[in-house]
């Protein structure tokens, strides 16, 4: 068996996937270290559920479910924000009480979606992604997303670690700890939105945290974690893109097994590996966000 | 079917049943006042039929008949569960297509209650691949006259005129059966792409000659993510002009079925569109197939495409 199946890299699904794929692992992978080191992975979580709300809205809407995942994402920082994700007590508290509602209304949109119009494989598509069918012209709306993503980490790297570490060392220092805290959510927002479109709502997270927790494992300063997240994040979802091609080939159905899987399993086991034999173990930066 | 519509059809089922014990009654009086046989076709389609068949002596409806929604994925509401538990005469497809008709059958048990199954009919095992019975020339005449002997037990006294409707209706029949061995004559071998397989017994009867593979048929009906071998080999079928028709399926549609259309018109392959559904307002079930075998034929013969047969 070859690593590259036949007709691979002449395949437009695969290099479509390979665009959407790439960048959203990337962003995922930058944006992901701060949401480790700031203690928010459950609100990453929390965006990525809520994500299936806004894409289940955006297919209501007959637009790409990256409208829907994005725009919910940007609404739910900003709510968590007000009802009081800075402070540790409330924080679990908020986030989980939006979460629910949000799924409450993923429930509404889907019944619509089904009985309104015709949306074959809505669920799928919005809950474990569809990166082989999705159309070239969400390339430019992927960009559009992940690059203010990007610029938020990189413009408030500084004050962002140091809120990080110590929200009253920040404010004492100058830093506006709210008002940084509620970018870096908002840059989560937009990183879980490019998760979901690649390997699905319900599994956004994975490539959120995933290559970021497997980094701060194997690195020992947050610029070199925020690269080798990056690195891990592109490796796992472009290998996951080669080996979802090749699974055409495999029992029980030669029709392929879903590329979100292969991604998720290879960040597990990244992890796991990272665990076991990563130079730093039991030394993870926290933050008491 | 996959698991997580089944966990759906499952509670929506199990939802319907606890209010139909609350509904039915008051359902079954008003209805029965009429002094008609009550009864459900799960598709519109048949409902039609019967409708044909128990003409003046049957008030009938249809659970499905929305041309712009998917079948598939249907979840049966309190009112549906209303209408079906207090029918007296239902034709259901089965092979899993309407499997929240048995769920309602079961959760509101009848004696009197006459349920066609058209799987049953056909004795069609579970497995069968491709559950689009209607489209298949021998499917409605059998169930006409299933219907027929139903209707005369359910009214006796009538027994001759659901006879005589059932020899109107395999005759009205003729004109479609008569453009499919047409079409079989001129045009047999034709190579054509669908999407998924809701016209395949109609194209097989046709003697066309179905491009796309299954899996990538049962993919999209299933609503699941294809492999992107399939969906390369299905652009290149337009790509190559391999095919010269591409069929549509108008009710069972995503993005990726949009953008094989898109490429389809892109290589001008003409398109013809086909329904889960009975299109409604303007056809019965006879003049909708015959607009189907006529508009494949318009495709093959004068590269015009029909996409759909109602606006």
């Amino acid at each position: 068996m070859t690593v590259f199946a036949p007709g691979f890299f002449a395949s437009s699904p695969v290099h479509v996937a390979l665009v959407i794929g790439g960048i959203s692992a990337v962003v995922c992978g930058l944006v992901g270290t701060f949401t480790v080191l700031r203690g928010q992975s459950y609100a990453g979580h929390a965006l990525g559920d809520l994500a299936v709300t806004g894409g289940s809205a955006s297919f209501l809407a007959n637009v790409s479910p990256l409208w829907g995942f994005a725009g919910i994402g940007v609404i739910a920082a900003g709510i968590m924000d007000m009802i009081g994700i800075r402070r540790p007590r409330g924080r679990d508290l908020a986030t989980g009480i939006v979460r629910g509602a949000g799924l409450g209304l993923a429930a509404l949109f889907l019944y619509w979606d089904t009985t309104s119009s015709s949306t074959t494989g809505v669920s799928i598509t919005i809950l474990f992604g569809s990166m082989f069918t999705t159309s070239t012209s969400v390339v430019p709306v992927v960009l559009a997303f992940g690059l203010p993503a990007v610029a938020i980490v990189a413009i408030l790297f500084r004050p962002l670690l140091l809120s990080s570490v110590s929200p009253e060392l920040a404010a004492v220092r100058g830093v506006r700890v709210r008002l940084t805290g509620l970018a870096c959510l908002l840059a989560i927002a937009l990183a879980v939105s490019l998760s979901a479109i690649t390997v699905g709502a319900i599994l956004s997270t994975a490539l959120l945290i995933g290559p970021a927790a497997i980094a701060l494992r194997v690195t020992n300063t947050p610029g070199r974690a925020m690269v080798t997240a990056a690195l891990v994040g592109l490796g796992a979802t472009w290998i996951g893109i080669v080996l979802a091609y090749d699974s055409f080939y495999w029992p029980p159905s030669h029709d392929g097994w879903p590329v979100s899987f292969f991604i998720v399993a290879l960040i597990f086991f990244s992890f796991l590996v990272s665990q076991l034999f990563g130079r730093r173990p039991g030394r993870v930066i926290r933050a008491e966000g | 079917m996959p698991a997580y519509r089944l966990i759906v059809a499952t509670a929506a089922g199990a939802a319907a049943a606890l209010l139909v014990s609350a509904c039915s009654s008051s359902a079954a009086d008003t209805n029965s006042s009429a002094g008609k046989v009550v009864a459900v076709g799960a598709e519109n389609e048949y409902a039609d039929v019967i409708s044909q068949i128990g003409g003046k002596y049957v008030t009938v409806s249809a659970i499905e008949s929305n041309p712009n929604t998917d079948p598939h994925t249907f979840e049966a509401s309190p009112s549906v569960a209303a209408v079906v538990s207090a029918a007296q005469l239902i034709v259901q497809n089965g092979i899993g297509y309407d499997t929240y008709m048995n769920k309602i059958e079961s959760a509101s048990p009848s004696s009197s209650r006459k349920v066609i199954d058209v799987q049953q009919l056909e004795h069609l095992p579970n497995s069968t691949p491709n559950p689009h019975l209607w489209y298949k020339p021998t499917t409605m005449p059998a169930v006409a006259k299933a219907v027929a002997d139903d209707l005369s037990v359910l009214r006796p006294k009538d027994a001759a005129y659901f006879k005589a409707n059932v020899t109107k209706f395999d005759n009205s029949l003729k004109p479609w059966l008569a453009a499919i061995a047409a079409f079989k004559a001129a045009y047999a071998g034709t190579p054509v792409a669908v999407t998924e397989p809701v016209g395949d017994y109609m194209l097989q009867a046709v003697g066309a000659d179905i491009k796309t593979p299954f899996g990538l048929q049962a993919d999209i009906m299933n609503g699941v993510d294809p492999s992107p071998q399939y969906v390369s080999l299905e652009d290149s079928l337009f790509a190559k002009h391999e095919v010269k028709v591409f069929v549509y399926n108008q009710q069972v549609t995503d993005s990726l079925t949009a953008s094989f259309l898109a490429t389809a018109k892109q290589y001008g392959i003409p398109v013809v569109g086909v329904y889960e559904t009975m299109p409604v307002p303007g056809y019965n079930y006879q003049s909708w197939m015959l607009a189907e075998v006529n508009a494949l034929r318009k495709a093959v013969a004068d590269k015009v495409s029909t996409e759909r047969l109602v606006p």
